[in-house]
C-alpha cells in the first residue's frame, strides 16, 4: 500500500493506493503519526483508489478509529469500492467508523 | 549497532605456513591479543587434516606452500559443508591485486597483507571471530524458534478435531465430514470445532482471527479456554457470539478481531440456525427438486461486526432447511483471497460454482478436488491460513 497526504484547515485526508494488508503495520506506524501531528478536526482515509483490503487491514482502521477518538479528532472512511467495499460491509465496520460511500 | 568487544580467550585458531618465522610471528601477535588455544600445519595437506582435528574457529592461511598450496586447501574446505562457513584468512602481499582476486575466488573470507603488521593482523582476526559467533548464535537462536514454532503447532493442531472425532461425529449424526486445515506461517489464527448438543442437534464453531502467526495463534488459545466457558446447549447462536463476542473484546487489543460462524444443525427439523461475524459467506447445498437437475448451491449472507471490535455488537440467526442430501461448505478467507501463478485469487462470487465443479468430480468428498484445483492456483507458501469443512447430510 501507498499513500499520500492532503492537510486542509478543516481535516488531514489520507489517500491510499494499492492493497492494504498484513504486510503493511509499518504503513500504519506513518499514518498513526500523520494523527498524532494532525491539528484538524477531521481525519479523512480515502479508498477510491485502494484495490483490496484483508482482515489485518481491517485491524489497522480500527487502530486508527481508537488512536483519532482518543484526540477527540472525526475519523472517516470515504469511498470504498469493490472489494474494500464488499470486505468492509461484510465485517460490518459501519457500525463502529463512519464510511462515506 | 554497538556490540561488546569479544573476549577472543576461547577462540581457537589454526595456523598453516611452511615458513616456521611466519608461523611464530604470527602465533606471537594473536597470542597477545588474547588467544590462546593455537595449532600449526606446514602445508594444505596438513591443514586439512587438523582442520578436522582442531576444530578451529578461524584459519591463517599461507597461499606458496609445497605439498597443497592455499588456495587449494580453501577450495578444499570449502567443498565440505561443515567447513562452509569457516573463516579464512590468506595472507597475500599487498600489492598483487590478481593474488587477492584468486584469494577470494578460492573461498577467503578476507586477506591480511605481508609483511604481517600486528593492529591489522589482530582487528581482521576479530572481525572474522565476532562475525563467526554472531552468525552461529542467530543459526541457534533461529532453531531454537523453529523448534518451539513447531511444537506450538502441534499444540494449536490439537485444538482442532481430530480425524477420529470427526468420523465419531459423521457417524452419530448421519453426516460426511472433511476438513482442510494448513497455516500460513507455522501458527496461524483459524480456528474450527464441532460441538454435539444431544443427539439430534450439532454446534458447528469457525473463527479466523485477523492476521496470522504468533499473535493470531496466541488469540485462538485464548478462545479455546473462552469456548468451554459459554455453554452452547439452551442459547441461540446469536446469543452465544454476543457472549463470545464481549469476552473477547475484554482480551483483545485494539486492531486485534475475529471472523465468526456459529451455527447449530437440527436434524429433527432439518434445519441449520446461524449467526455470524464477518466469515467468508457459507455455501449451503440443498438437494435437487423433482426435475433431477444438480443440487440447489447459494452463499449465504454471513455480514455481522467482527467479534473483539465493540462491546455493543449485535448478531441475528438466520435459519434455513438442510435436509437429507444437503450440505454445507464453511471456509477461511484464505481460501477467496490467495492467488498465484498467473491466476487471480478465486473470490467470493466464484465460490458456488467452484462447489459445483468439485462435486461433479466427486459427489461423496468433494473437498478433495476443492483443495486440489485451489492449489493449483496458488502459489505456496499460503500468505494466509486455510480451514475449509464440508459438512454433508447422508441422503
Amino acid at each position: 500500500m501507498d499513500f499520500k497526504t492532503t492537510n486542509t484547515v478543516d481535516a488531514t485526508e489520507v489517500w491510499l493506493t494499492g492493497r492494504l494488508e498484513f504486510t503493511d503495520h509499518d504503513r500504519l506506524r506513518d499514518i498513526v503519526e500523520l494523527v498524532e501531528q494532525s491539528r484538524a478536526r477531521r481525519f479523512v482515509i480515502d479508498m477510491s483508489k485502494l484495490d483490496f483490503i484483508d482482515s489485518a487491514g481491517l485491524g489497522m482502521l480500527l487502530i486508527l478509529q481508537e488512536e483519532t477518538e482518543s484526540r477527540n479528532i472525526k475519523m472517516i472512511v470515504r469511498h470504498p469500492l469493490g472489494d474494500v467495499k464488499r470486505s468492509i460491509e461484510l465485517a460490518r465496520l459501519g457500525e463502529i467508523i463512519t464510511i462515506e460511500f | 549497532m554497538a556490540v561488546p568487544a569479544l573476549s577472543l580467550s576461547d577462540c581457537r585458531v589454526l595456523i598453516v605456513d611452511d615458513n616456521e618465522f611466519n608461523r611464530k610471528s604470527l602465533a606471537l601477535v594473536i597470542r597477545r591479543a588474547g588467544i590462546a588455544e593455537i595449532a600449526f600445519a606446514e602445508n594444505g595437506r596438513e591443514g586439512l587434516a587438523a582442520v578436522d582435528r582442531f576444530r578451529p574457529d578461524l584459519v591463517l592461511l599461507d597461499v606458496d606452500m609445497p605439498v597443497m598450496n592455499g588456495w587449494e586447501m580453501c577450495e578444499a574446505l570449502r567443498r565440505n559443508a561443515t567447513h562452509e562457513q569457516l573463516p579464512v584468512l590468506f595472507q597475500t602481499a599487498l600489492d598483487s591485486d590478481e593474488e587477492q582476486v584468486r584469494c577470494f575466488e578460492a573461498g577467503g573470507s578476507d586477506f591480511i597483507s605481508k609483511p604481517i603488521k600486528p593492529g591489522e593482523c589482530v582487528a581482521r582476526v576479530r572481525h572474522q571471530l565476532e562475525k563467526r559467533k554472531l552468525f552461529n548464535d542467530l543459526a541457534a537462536f533461529r532453531e531454537r524458534v523453529q523448534r518451539e514454532l513447531s511444537h506450538a503447532r502441534a499444540m494449536q493442531t490439537s485444538l482442532l478435531p481430530e480425524s477420529r472425532k470427526l468420523a465419531e461425529v459423521a457417524d452419530r449424526y448421519g453426516l460426511t465430514l472433511d476438513a482442510h486445515f494448513e497455516t500460513s506461517s507455522e501458527l496461524g489464527g483459524d480456528f474450527w470445532g464441532l460441538y454435539p448438543l444431544g443427539d439430534r442437534r450439532l454446534g458447528l464453531l469457525m473463527i479466523d482471527f485477523a492476521g496470522h502467526g504468533i499473535t493470531a495463534a496466541i488469540n485462538t488459545f485464548r478462545l479455546h479456554t473462552l469456548i468451554d466457558r459459554f455453554p452452547m446447549q439452551h442459547m441461540a447462536p446469536s446469543q452465544w457470539l454476543t457472549q463470545l463476542n464481549g469476552a473477547l473484546k475484554d482480551v483483545l487489543p485494539t486492531g486485534q478481531f475475529a471472523t465468526a460462524f456459529f451455527g447449530i444443525l437440527d436434524l429433527a427439523i432439518d434445519t441449520l440456525t446461524f449467526a455470524a461475524a464477518g466469515s467468508p459467506n457459507p455455501v449451503l447445498g440443498t438437494p435437487a427438486g423433482a426435475k433431477g437437475n444438480g443440487p440447489d448451491i447459494r452463499l449465504l449472507d454471513s455480514a455481522g461486526l467482527v467479534l473483539g471490535a465493540s462491546r455493543r455488537a449485535q448478531y441475528v440467526d438466520q435459519s434455513h432447511r438442510l435436509p437429507r442430501g444437503g450440505f454445507l461448505f464453511l471456509y477461511s478467507d484464505a481460501l477467496i483471497e490467495c492467488g498465484g501463478n498467473g491466476h487471480a485469487p478465486l473470490g467470493q462470487g466464484a465460490v458456488p460454482d467452484f462447489v459445483r465443479d468439485a462435486l461433479a468430480r466427486d459427489r461423496q468428498h468433494p473437498l478433495r478436488p476443492m483443495m486440489d484445483s485451489f492449489y493449483a492456483r496458488t502459489s505456496l507458501p499460503l500468505r494466509d491460513d486455510l480451514t475449509a469443512v464440508w459438512v454433508a447430510r447422508r441422503a
